[in-house]
């Protein structure tokens, strides 16, 4: 009777278990390891086994040539630059915000955070294009610069150097809304006795801030900037239609430009796979930093 | 000493002066800084939906200003020329299936990781926990090798596979945790009554999930709603395509006729708006639930 208990127990994990378990393999780890595995071939398309194989190794060639590409560092840098933006832009500016809402320094505050978390949930795709007409020569944006400066000349998009520019703009425009709903979040759980006691002690604005909310947000803080840097390796939807990584490949990212080395011209597929793996041990990484914050900070980062 | 103490009164009436103005200073800075954020949200929304019923000459002499006629039929021929219809069609296709899918598998797979015994569960769950953090991006490439090979490339079931696979880990993460909480003794107390783990699951626990089911499913919905970089990869055959892709076309060839892509960019942008004002509160319960564990 127990024995049968058992076997029904395990009979039932299986069922109830593996058709996620399985779904998420084929999806996502085999992928991940296959390109791995493919990295280290000339592998560019056509069939793998048997008559007229494509397939010889070729070890680390292709992490080489990729560590050679200066189209590599300039999306890696622009990844960097992504990172930044978050961590001194979105995060501060979210965190402030959400602080105002959860202290009750304004009015309005269903609006404002109605309008700070809008851009969010709008199609990255739309944003992108609507940004682009925006910063476009025939957009408000050069109007607006025009009766500032007479004669100004919308080169923003045309320029390597300025490119990169409105992309960042939009990207704060666009996630700081998410952190001001994580910190929101996070806020409202901190027990209002503990602020209302600091109060009665004497203890001023800045003082509530500094001596009870921060402390009790470190954990939070933590969080936030981890999802900057996973965010960053996620960024290709919104650049993909403001600029398609242009002009000349400058504001192209770590994703973009795996997408280009294998979609965009001749298919490059050993170089994309090579980035693809890169891109993975960047996040396997940030996973281990992740984990082993968790075990120091006692399991709750 | 009379002198000291009136000096130390003065100071202390001169402090609250001080920190009165202060109050007023960065009240006046706070809400300057939360107005900037509004009117940065509304002015490139309200330019784009007044500029998308200008013509193209129009807007092209004024840029800025109101239209002096209101030019409707961007619309009707955006819609028609974007093939707005099977869009949409296969939008929600996509969205909803793959919602109900993810539903399915994750509070299932959650309720063996919670409630029945295996020595699997540590692995398992934490392949999905650690899944949280893994971008989807860098395996984009190797992805499209991988349906080319399994003959789901250009195909709806592939898509709907992809979709629901990708979206899986902060369900489960979600469902599991949840079911943790419910008591043992419900599960057992069923087992007594000789029901099957299954019935259990069906008729006890899938009912008694309804909030994180609520949670997931609008997470999902967003995200799955809004997915670009899969679908670009997965499909080229027009007919199966989703709204994001669709969209793209007017920034590429059609991009000089503005009138239209402004147009086309407001029927992009209304479903998603409409969803957000209805479940306000729900999506951003949601989304602190599912980024809060990063």
């Amino acid at each position: 009777m127990r024995a049968a208990g058992r076997a029904e127990e395990r009979r039932a994990y299986l069922l109830l278990a593996l058709p996620a378990v399985i779904l998420y393999l084929a999806v996502v780890a085999f992928p991940t390891v296959f390109s791995l595995g493919l990295s280290v071939t000339d592998y560019n398309g056509g069939p793998l086994f048997g008559e007229g194989r494509a397939l010889n190794f070729r070890g680390l060639e292709h992490y080489v040539r990729m560590f050679q590409d200066r189209f590599f560092w300039i999306s890696l840098k622009n990844n960097l630059a992504i990172i930044g933006i978050s961590v001194f832009g979105q995060i501060p500016l979210g965190f402030i915000m959400a602080y105002v809402l959860y202290r009750k320094l304004v009015g309005w505050r269903d609006f404002f955070q109605t309008m700070i978390y809008l851009p969010t949930v709008i199609s990255t795709i739309v944003v992108g294009i609507l940004w682009q007409s925006f910063f476009s020569p025939y957009g408000p944006f050069t109007r607006l610069m025009q009766s500032i400066q007479p004669g100004w000349e919308n080169t923003l998009f045309l320029n390597p150097k300025t490119a990169m520019l409105p992309v960042l703009f939009v990207m704060l425009w666009m996630y700081t809304g998410t952190y001001l709903i994580i910190f929101l979040a996070s806020l409202q759980k901190i027990e209002p006795e503990l602020i209302e006691a600091a109060k009665i002690d004497g203890a001023n604005e800045w003082q509530v801030l500094g001596r009870v909310i921060l402390p009790a947000l470190s954990g939070v803080l933590v969080t936030t900037i981890i999802l900057a840097i996973s965010g960053s390796l996620k960024s290709f939807d919104l650049i993909f239609a403001m600029t398609a990584g242009n002009p000349a490949r400058r504001t192209s990212v770590l994703s973009l430009y795996m997408y280009d080395t294998a979609f965009r011209g001749a298919p490059d597929f050993p170089l994309a796979n090579a980035v693809s793996t890169f891109m993975v041990m960047l996040s396997l990484g940030l996973i281990g930093i992740v984990r082993l914050l968790e075990k120091r900070l006692g399991g709750d980062a | 000493m009379r002198a000291a103490l009136s000096a130390q009164a003065r100071q202390k009436a001169g402090s609250r002066i001080l920190r009165r103005e202060t109050g007023l200073v960065s009240k006046v800075l706070l809400y300057g800084v939360l107005l900037a954020f509004a009117v940065m949200t509304l002015f490139p929304l309200a330019w784009l939906v007044i500029s998308s019923f200008k013509t193209t000459q129009a807007f092209q002499l004024d840029p800025l200003g109101l239209p002096k006629r209101w030019y409707v039929a961007n619309y009707p021929q955006a819609w028609r020329i974007g093939k707005f219809g099977t869009l949409l069609a296969n939008s929600l296709l996509y969205t909803s299936v793959s919602t109900a899918a993810v539903i399915l598998l994750a509070s299932a797979a959650g309720f063996a990781f919670a409630k029945l015994k295996s020595r699997w569960t540590p692995v398992l769950h934490g392949t999905f926990v650690m899944g949280i953090l893994l971008t989807i991006q860098s395996i984009m490439v190797p992805l499209f090798l991988v349906a080319n090979m399994a003959n789901l490339y250009n195909t709806r079931l592939g898509v709907l596979i992809v979709y629901t696979g990708i979206s899986l880990p902060i369900p489960v993460y979600l469902f599991t945790a949840y079911i943790r909480g419910i008591p043992d003794a419900v599960v057992e107390s069923a087992r007594v009554d000789g029901a099957g783990y299954l019935t259990i699951f069906r008729r006890i626990i899938l009912p008694m999930t309804r909030p994180v089911a609520v949670t997931v499913a609008i997470l999902n919905i967003a995200s799955i709603w809004n997915e670009f970089m899969l679908i670009n990869i997965l499909v080229s055959d027009d007919r199966l395509k989703s709204l994001p892709v669709g969209i793209l076309k007017f920034s590429g060839a059609l991009s000089s006729d503005y009138g239209k892509q402004f147009a086309a960019l407001v029927i992009g942008l209304l479903p998603m708006v409409t969803f957000y004002l209805i479940f306000r509160k729900q999506i951003t319960q949601g989304v602190s639930a599912g980024a809060v564990k990063g």
